[in-house]
């Protein structure tokens, strides 16, 4: 239990200096940003308290909107996103696992896809909305959802992949 | 009753969850026309440390591209220098053989004292782009002053802690500036899109203004930025919502995503100007 906790605060300060030193400097044909942190959600055990989520959630996305002087916009996308999480997982994951049961890529493969993908999908759409609200025209908007939130999908599932191989080697 | 308790007690977590939604957006509706808060930005110290320990090893990689630029410019500024020691030298000449009714002040007041900083973090991927430099109100930087490159003109300051400061640099939305082509007394409003951030825009123009592509544009009139300034080169003409005034789109003299050392205008009439033109309002 110990361990999973350390393991947990040690992801969540890794991908918000991922996010803001890295990634956010990247943009990809001028639209498509990885928005990676959200990926911290992904990886919490499914029983998990829904206040430490909801919580853990608003301080991270405020931690980086204080990297990137957009105060509020990614702590009130990221804290929708983290109250939406226990109804989005008992959509796509079944009743029966029990409450330890972390997402993915190797424990469920195609429930682990298709939770990433919505999970990014409304992570992604809610945040360039907030971001935008008035300056800029829809179409922009739509396109630079859908390139980020692809790349961002893709780097998901190579990084779920790889972390999870390396924590195997680790055991064995 | 006791219904009702379990009712809130099995949803509280949504209650939690709503206030923390709602606070995010009040910050984001009040912080975003003030701009000034310097707690929540990259102003703030920590942030500013760590972003300056990411730079520390980013620059280094543009090392060699900062020493071409420093080396060109040392050159243009050479050659200025022998240009303006030559025609000291003949204005002593032509001075000891007439006679002067009026001397200007030769050791006159400069106006423009540069602060030389260096940038510790970029951020182009949105609508809101900025700069955070790692000089600040101790190095005597003040919002409003103007902040340019070897190349050209960079953005202006916004916030200032004590050791930090934030610029909204010219690639963003919000920032406006006056800017003529250089043959011409006719100025325009120059803004950006937010497409590209090699790429501004200069609208307003009138449209008998002859231009060509590749005219440069400067600077105009500015409480911020000294007189013909450089900002960039006209590219194209660009879609134009008005059929007396021409848009250009301009490329920016200045390379947002190699900017590693900047210069802060400090302006020391500043006030003075401000205070007068104040007076009339």
């Amino acid at each position: 239990m110990k361990l999973s906790y350390f393991y947990e605060i040690a992801l969540f300060v890794m991908l918000i200096l991922l996010q803001v030193l890295l990634l956010n400097r990247i943009s990809l044909f001028g639209l498509a940003t990885p928005v990676l942190y959200g990926y911290f959600l992904l990886k919490l055990p499914m029983g998990r308290n829904l206040f430490f989520v909801i919580i853990s959630a608003f301080l991270m996305g405020l931690i980086i909107d204080i990297f990137l002087n957009t105060p509020g916009m990614n702590a009130a996308a990221f804290t929708i996103v983290a109250s939406l999480r226990k109804p989005v997982m008992d959509l796509f994951f079944e009743k029966v696992e029990y409450d330890a049961f972390v997402p993915g890529i190797y424990t469920a493969a195609g429930p682990f896809v298709r939770f990433t993908i919505f999970m990014v999908l409304l992570h992604l759409t809610l945040l360039f909305f907030i971001e935008s609200f008035t300056l800029f025209n829809l179409m922009s908007t739509l396109l630079r959802i859908v390139t980020s939130a692809a790349i961002t999908i893709l780097i998901i599932i190579t990084m779920d992949s790889l972390l999870y191989k390396r924590k195997q080697s680790e055991h064995t | 009753m006791r219904h009702l308790f379990n009712f809130i007690i099995r949803n509280s977590h949504w209650l939690v969850a709503i206030l923390l939604v709602a606070l995010s957006f009040y910050l984001v509706f009040t912080h975003n026309s003030y701009q000034r808060s310097v707690y929540l930005t990259s102003a703030n110290h920590v942030a500013g440390m760590f972003y300056t320990a990411s730079d520390n090893v980013t620059s280094f990689f543009f090392l060699k591209k900062s020493n071409q630029l420093l080396l060109e410019r040392n050159a243009a500024l050479e050659k200025t220098l022998y240009a303006l020691l030559a025609e000291n030298d003949s204005v002593e000449v032509s001075d000891s053989v007439g006679m002067n009714a009026f001397v200007a002040d030769s050791a006159g007041q400069p106006q423009f004292v540069f602060i030389p900083a260096k940038v510790v973090n970029l951020s182009f991927s949105g609508v809101n782009n900025f700069i955070t430099l790692n000089k600040g109100a101790s190095n005597g930087i003040k919002p409003d002053m103007g902040v340019i490159s070897q190349r050209g003109v960079v953005g202006v300051v916004s916030n200032v802690s004590p050791n930090f400061s934030v610029v909204i640099p010219v690639i963003n939305p919000k920032f406006r500036l006056s800017a003529r082509l250089k043959n011409s007394e006719n100025y325009g409003s120059l803004s950006w899109d937010g497409k590209n951030i090699r790429v501004a825009q200069l609208q307003e123009l009138p449209r008998h203004e002859p231009f060509h592509e590749g005219d440069t544009v400067l600077t105009s009139f500015s409480r911020i930025f000294p007189k013909n300034l450089i900002i960039g080169y006209v590219s194209e003409t660009g879609v134009s919502g008005d059929d007396n005034f021409n848009t250009f789109n301009i490329h920016l003299a200045t390379d947002f995503y190699t900017l590693q050392d900047v210069l802060v205008i400090n302006d020391l009439f500043y006030e003075e100007q401000k205070a007068l033109e104040d007076i009339l309002q």
